[in-house]
């Protein structure tokens, strides 16, 4: 071809000079910025694990009371702070689960386009952005100063942070379910509330669940609302409606800034314990999210 | 069930039938009880504003505008914000510059280099960096991060002493737990989020624009920028926001490690003060005004982080609306 | 599709039972406020003013003087054997802490390292308060500086590094005071309390006594540092700051150094002899103090050869009025063990135990609680 036209040779095959190397370093940039996130991931997952297993013990995750920061690791454990985390982030869940999946049904099948549903899915995004000190805060003015401390305060606080996040994903998910399920269900005879609850819920449920179990994973770990709602104690309350309690992530916290060599390594075992309940319940949801979705995107 | 629609199949459903008013009772119940739980969203986005500013309201009284001062002083009563709303700004605006890069990098690479089979390593992985909780990445931070960094700021600021404007930066004073450290570990936990959110916008790139690019000859990079920028722009922007709102409102890592000094200076390895971790730090043993002006704080950065969100909220709106308009 | 319908109506009144449970509890947690303004249970009748025969029951609020912190878990726990019905919470929080708690009725006794000041008295018009002293300790200042292990301050040399004059650690100064160390050029960090501290009072007043014009930040229970200082809550809070920070320098309690395996500084005391901080130096230090009639006094800057300069003390602060038997029962018993037994702790974290007369004065003191 370029002796027939005498045109300089072009090959079309491979891009030439700065071109090439231009993209070749984008190309390694990215994977860099993977490395450079990879790197501190597993610097913590490593410290964690590594400081956390000396501590971790049977009597640790279920025995008490928290023995004084003085006390040397080995004495007492962290068995209330487990159970206070349990209780709280259960209640929590139980409260903001379905009211969050009944908020997501409202404004994907009943809102339309109407007003209030586009207010209500807007204001559910900004709410996912309200910070948790503040919800903390907000329990502390309406609740905690007339009530007193107590695990239903916490888990208030903590429902609140989760609420906006399952509305989300949940109406992810049943935006999924093709629009020809629920016309069939219809012309079946059924009601608006029959086929949203025996059709397009079931229908979305694998996404619904492992939504919630990641809002679930991300309350478990929260402090900055306990701090004002629950009052750290040190022996387990067993009612999670009065008095008050303690969770794992508020008893770290309070670990973090002592000097003593016994409350630091008390951290890390709790620190440990509260990963892996996070992870678990993410390769939980992950599982759910690859063995039963019936419908994605 | 069965008998009934046997006796009529010629009755469209919810019509006139002598057993229908009982359907739309209970049907209208539900939806009912839906609305309120979707309404009970805005009820509660109230109720936080209505009563921690009432809460807050003496601190806003007393103080009048010397809340933006810089004197803040529980022994003297006099509590002015400014220091803390420029650790907020700041540990933020770090995080911001050390995430977005590394964000968009990774969402990238999910999106166009690595083939479908390959993405999900990474997408666990960066699942595994958003589950990790926020005391957890503190505690680390100030036990073993800090401690750290402190021999690392220390060489670079002896290495800049005399450099006119990095001097004043990153020159001394320095501390492990700072400015800087809180930014890094800001970014560490903003990067989830705005690479997720980015994969998401970067997906609604029409797949015949990019097709289009490489069919012209384009190089991968080249394709990035000619293809997919142009249209991701605005929701990437958007989600660069999100991810400032986010870090801007965390507070349990930042309280650990900014070292709890309230000051205002350019040196970004000296320690620092933000609102939400002075509000962390100090609520247990604050009574009366001191806690009147905590609580005002919160408000403070409520009204910062809606005000992002809600801006960020609409840029995202407004890109995907002209995306499907077009 | 009756039977569903019955089931929805089933499920509504389900969660209306439940919600309605919830309630309940809700108001039912509203009365038992978690703010105990004093020991509920059975009230017993008052053994003797130390460990008491008779068996108590309820629950000891306390707050106030992190330096207080240890002891009082160490008793706390000790206590349990010979009181086992009874509860004790210390919850520390600084000494002004435990005043405001005590004034707004929280709290049953607060610790605190300082008498009331001037400007708190008005929180206490119309109480009596007693002040019983449970410890006297040294105040370190502690440090982070490897390769240096004995590290000499001069108490002029101290209030110009906490003013912010003295910057790094090879100052002129300190060499001075350590002839033949080598110092490194590090940054001093300053390691200070943010929270209303007797500690911060009692290293304040030493600072006031014996450096004179070197210092000018007066004395109270919070101070405006320089900025460059690092705030930590409690005495473990700055013990931490300290730890964690190369080339730090901080004021922490003895006992709060020593756990957290801390280095302290010899201070030069009013005789001009570099004294180490010890239970010895702290006792010589206490042995020419002469207290008030109601039991207050200043340990810091006290003469003698062996003192430590910077010696300073605690006390529970109890309302001699108390609302019920049972309180006034429990605070006898407890605060009896605290000036008896509890003594015998002291030795094992490195504080002073009060000197006999001192004790004896405290001990008498108790039967001024009434109820």
């Amino acid at each position: 071809m370029t002796a027939a036209t005498g045109q300089p040779a072009v090959d079309l095959r491979e891009p030439a000079g700065w071109r090439r190397v231009k993209n070749q370093v984008a190309t390694t940039a990215m994977w860099v910025a993977f490395a450079a996130v990879l790197v501190p991931l597993g610097f913590v997952l490593y410290t964690v694990i590594s400081k956390g297993a000396s501590a971790i013990s049977w009597t640790f995750l279920t025995g008490g009371p928290i023995p004084p920061n003085v006390l040397p690791a080995g004495t007492g454990g962290m068995g209330p702070a487990v159970i206070g985390t349990l209780e709280i982030t259960g209640l929590a869940a139980v409260m903001a689960v379905p009211l969050g999946i009944l908020g997501a049904i409202y404004v994907n099948e009943y809102g339309g386009n109407r007003l209030l549903a586009r207010v209500v899915r807007f204001m559910a995004d900004v709410m996912t952005g309200v910070p948790s000190i503040v919800m903390g805060l907000f329990i502390f003015s309406i609740w905690v100063l007339h009530f007193g401390y107590s695990g239903l305060a916490g888990a208030f606080a903590l429902g609140c942070l989760m609420l906006p996040v399952v509305i989300r994903s949940t109406e992810e998910m049943l935006k999924l379910v093709p629009n020809a399920l629920r016309e069939g269900s219809y012309a079946l005879g059924a009601t608006k509330a029959r086929v949203t609850l025996t059709v397009v819920l079931p229908a979305a449920i694998a996404g619904t669940v492992s939504g919630s179990l990641l809002a679930i994973a991300r309350a478990a770990g929260e402090t900055a609302p306990l701090l004002f709602t629950i009052l750290t104690v040190t022996s387990t309350n067993a009612n999670v409606f009065s008095g008050a309690n303690t969770a794992l992530s508020a008893q770290i916290f309070a670990n973090a800034t002592q000097p003593y060599l016994g409350a630091q390594s008390r951290a890390w075992g709790a620190a440990l314990t509260l990963i892996a309940i996070a992870f678990i319940l993410l390769i939980v949801a992950r599982f759910v999210t690859a063995r039963f979705t019936r419908f994605s995107s | 069930m069965s008998a009934v629609a046997q006796a009529d199949p010629a009755a469209p459903a919810g019509s006139a039938h002598p057993l229908s008013h009982r359907r739309p009772l209970g049907d209208r119940l539900f939806a009912i009880l839906a609305a309120a739980a979707g309404v009970l969203v805005l009820v509660i986005l109230a109720l936080i504003a209505a009563s921690t500013s009432q809460q807050a309201s003496s601190w806003f009284s007393t103080e009048g505008w010397s809340v933006f001062s810089v004197d803040w002083n529980p022994g003297t009563n006099s509590f002015g914000a400014m220091s803390y709303v420029y650790g907020t700004v700041i540990t933020a605006a770090i995080a911001i510059i050390l995430a977005v890069p590394v964000s968009l990098a990774i969402a990238l690479l999910l999106t166009e280099v690595v083939p479908r089979r390959w993405a999900q390593p990474i997408v666990y992985v960066i699942d595994l960096l958003a589950v990790v909780p926020s005391v957890v990445w503190g505690l680390w931070g100030i036990l073993v991060f800090a401690p750290w960094l402190q021999h690392i700021y220390a060489s670079i600021a002896s290495g800049l002493t005399g450099i006119p404007v990095l001097d004043s930066l990153f020159g001394a004073p320095v501390s492990g737990a700072s400015f800087f450290t809180a930014g890094i570990i800001l970014a560490f936990m903003i990067t989830p989020i705005v690479t997720s959110l980015s994969r998401e916008v970067i997906a609604t790139v029409p797949a015949i624009d990019k097709e289009g690019a490489y069919a012209l000859g384009a190089t991968r990079w080249e394709m990035i920028t000619g293809a997919v920028w142009p249209h991701s722009q605005g929701g990437i922007v958007g989600a660069v926001m999100l991810g400032l709102g986010r870090a801007m409102g965390e507070t349990i890592a930042v309280a650990l490690v900014i070292g709890a000094s309230p000051v205002i200076t350019s040196h970004l390895f000296a320690a620092g003060y933000s609102m939400p971790a002075v509000i962390a730090n100090q609520f247990g043993e604050a009574s009366g005004e001191f806690r009147s002006a905590l609580i005002g704080l919160g408000v403070l950065l409520f009204v910062i982080t809606i005000a992002i969100n809600l801006v960020a909220r609409g840029v995202v709106e407004r890109s995907s609306r002209r995306k499907r308009g077009a | 599709m009756q039977l569903r319908y019955r089931q929805q109506v089933a499920a509504a009144g389900v969660s209306v039972v439940a919600l309605a449970l919830v309630l309940g509890a809700c108001s039912s947690s509203g009365s038992s406020s978690t703010a105990a303004s004093g020991g509920s249970g059975s009230s017993a009748p008052a053994g003797g003013s130390s460990s008491s025969s008779a068996s108590l029951t309820g629950t000891l609020n306390a707050s106030g003087s992190t330096f207080q912190l240890t002891f009082q878990q160490e008793a706390i726990s000790a206590f349990k054997s010979i009181q086992p019905n009874m509860t004790v919470n210390y919850g520390g929080g600084g000494s002004g802490k435990g005043r405001t708690d005590l004034a707004g009725g929280t709290v049953n006794f607060a610790g605190s390292d300082s008498p009331i000041p001037a400007k708190e008295a008005s929180n206490f018009t119309g109480k009596t308060i007693l002040y019983f002293p449970v410890i006297i300790g040294p105040i370190t200042m502690a440090y982070n500086l490897t390769g240096v292990s004995n590290l000499k301050l001069d108490p002029v040399t101290i209030a110009k590094i906490f003013s912010g004059s003295i910057k790094a650690w090879n100052d002129p100064a300190i060499k001075a005071d350590n002839p033949g160390v080598s110092l490194p050029s590090t940054p001093i960090t300053l390691a200070v309390r943010s929270d209303s501290s007797g500690t911060t009072q009692n290293f304040t007043q030493f600072l006031v006594d014996s450096a004179g014009s070197a210092w000018t930040l007066g004395t109270s229970s919070t101070i405006k540092w320089p900025s460059s200082a690092r705030a930590a809550s409690g005495n473990p809070g700055v013990a931490q700051v300290v730890k964690s920070t190369p080339g730090a320098l901080g004021y922490v309690d003895y006992a709060t150094a020593k756990a957290s395996g801390l280095s302290a500084a010899s201070v030069k005391n009013k005789d001009g002899d570099y004294v180490a901080p010890s239970s010895a130096s702290a006792t010589a230090a206490a042995a020419g103090v002469t207290p008030k009639p109601d039991l207050t006094f200043a340990a810091v800057w006290q003469g003698g050869a062996s003192a430590y300069p910077i010696t300073y003390q605690s006390w529970d602060l109890v309302n001699a009025k108390q609302p019920n038997a049972n309180d006034a029962a429990m605070l006898k018993a407890y605060l009896g063990y605290l000036l008896g037994d509890g003594q015998k702790l002291l030795a094992q974290i490195g504080l002073a135990p009060l000197s006999s007369s001192l004790d004896q004065q405290a001990v008498a003191q108790l039967s001024k609680i009434t109820s």
